[in-house]
């Protein structure tokens, strides 16, 4: 997603009283995140699982929240959004950068990227795809996820090299 | 002093304010010891009660939000003692029972007795705490309002073979009651 659409997105999500912005920088999220910096929104954790973890605790206290993460970050949080996010019902938003979307992405995301798909699948999170295109319609599906009281995932693919 | 003991001491000094407590016997201690609405009791998700607390800390200035953690707890997180004291919340504290073992699980050595776990959190700029007695409890109790958070206690605790009930509530219940007690 380019970068204009990618500050729209937190720009948009912003205003319709998302409060919190909670999570591990990622490359494929880089002006997502920018953007929350600047309007000094965004809390930077150590791990995914804390940002959880935080969010939860914010959402608990009547704060909707976010978190944004890479894709392997998503893989290490699965314990966590099974035993927290799901057994408590948190509803919270999840963006993922996801690397390994393209077969020739570095090594280091390939297997995991491939399987990504299979991850939200089998842990039952809802997902959409969010492109330059369809990103408000996207948004506004997770917006209301919450709304239901259910968590989701909103992915953003990384379609460039560098 | 066992766990037990301590718990009750700390939660029945307290009123109202937020607990989070930690996966395992922590957890269950706390329902058996004071069950009360603002609890979070946290089930699984191990390693997060202090990144459950920081999230309530920092969206209720006007409330003091308590941690109990376990050693075995705070060593899978402690990047959350970097976070805390970056985000410095003065309504923090965050107590760790420390057993030097993973009691829950049958009471495996964790490493909290080869390092100075109070150290680490005074280098993430807590205010610490060393307690070994109840009287030294009671008293560091009657005076941490007195202080700005984040503060840290760290109570050095005998193993048991006290075992306390499961929590009864359901995790929805535990939401639904927290973010009431929250509101």
């Amino acid at each position: 997603m380019n970068e204009i659409n990618q500050r729209k997105v937190f720009d948009y999500i912003s205003n319709k009283k998302i409060e919190n912005f909670v999570g591990v920088p990622d490359s494929t999220l880089k002006h997502f995140i920018d953007q929350g910096l600047k309007n000094k929104k965004i809390i930077i954790t150590t791990r995914e699982e804390e940002a959880i973890g935080v969010a939860t605790g914010m959402t608990l206290s009547n704060s909707p929240s976010l978190v944004f993460m890479q894709n392997a970050g998503f893989a290490n949080s699965i314990s966590t959004i099974t035993s927290l996010v799901q057994l408590y019902e948190i509803p919270i938003i999840f963006l993922i950068g996801w690397r390994g979307y393209l077969s020739d992405d570095a090594p280091e995301h390939l297997k995991i990227g491939k399987i990504q798909p299979e991850l939200l699948k089998i842990i039952e999170l809802k997902s959409k795809i969010i492109t330059d295109k369809n990103w408000k319609s996207g948004c506004d599906w997770a917006l209301k996820q919450i709304k239901e009281e259910k968590s989701c995932a909103l992915i953003i693919r990384r379609m460039f090299h560098d | 002093m066992i766990r037990k003991e301590a718990v009750a001491i700390i939660a029945g000094n307290i009123g109202k304010n937020p607990i989070v407590s930690a996966n395992g016997f922590m957890s269950r201690d706390l329902f058996e010891a004071n069950d009360k609405e603002s609890n979070f009791y946290m089930i699984g998700s191990m390693g997060l009660a202090s990144s459950i607390g920081l999230g309530i800390a920092l969206k209720n200035p006007k409330k003091h939000i308590f941690i109990f953690d376990g050693d075995g707890n705070i060593l899978m997180n402690l990047g959350s003692l970097v976070t805390i004291g970056s985000l410095k919340p003065k309504n923090l504290i965050h107590i760790v029972f420390d057993n030097n073992s993973h009691e829950s699980t049958g009471g495996q050595p964790t490493n909290s007795s080869k390092i100075n776990l109070e150290k680490i959190a005074k280098e993430a700029q807590y205010k610490i705490f060393k307690i070994e007695s109840k009287t030294k409890l009671i008293s560091v109790l009657k005076k941490i309002k007195k202080y700005q958070g984040p503060i840290f206690l760290l109570i050095k605790i005998s193993t048991s073979k006290e075992r306390s009930k499961r929590v009864s509530w359901e995790p929805k219940e535990i939401r639904d009651r927290v973010m009431k007690s929250l509101q």
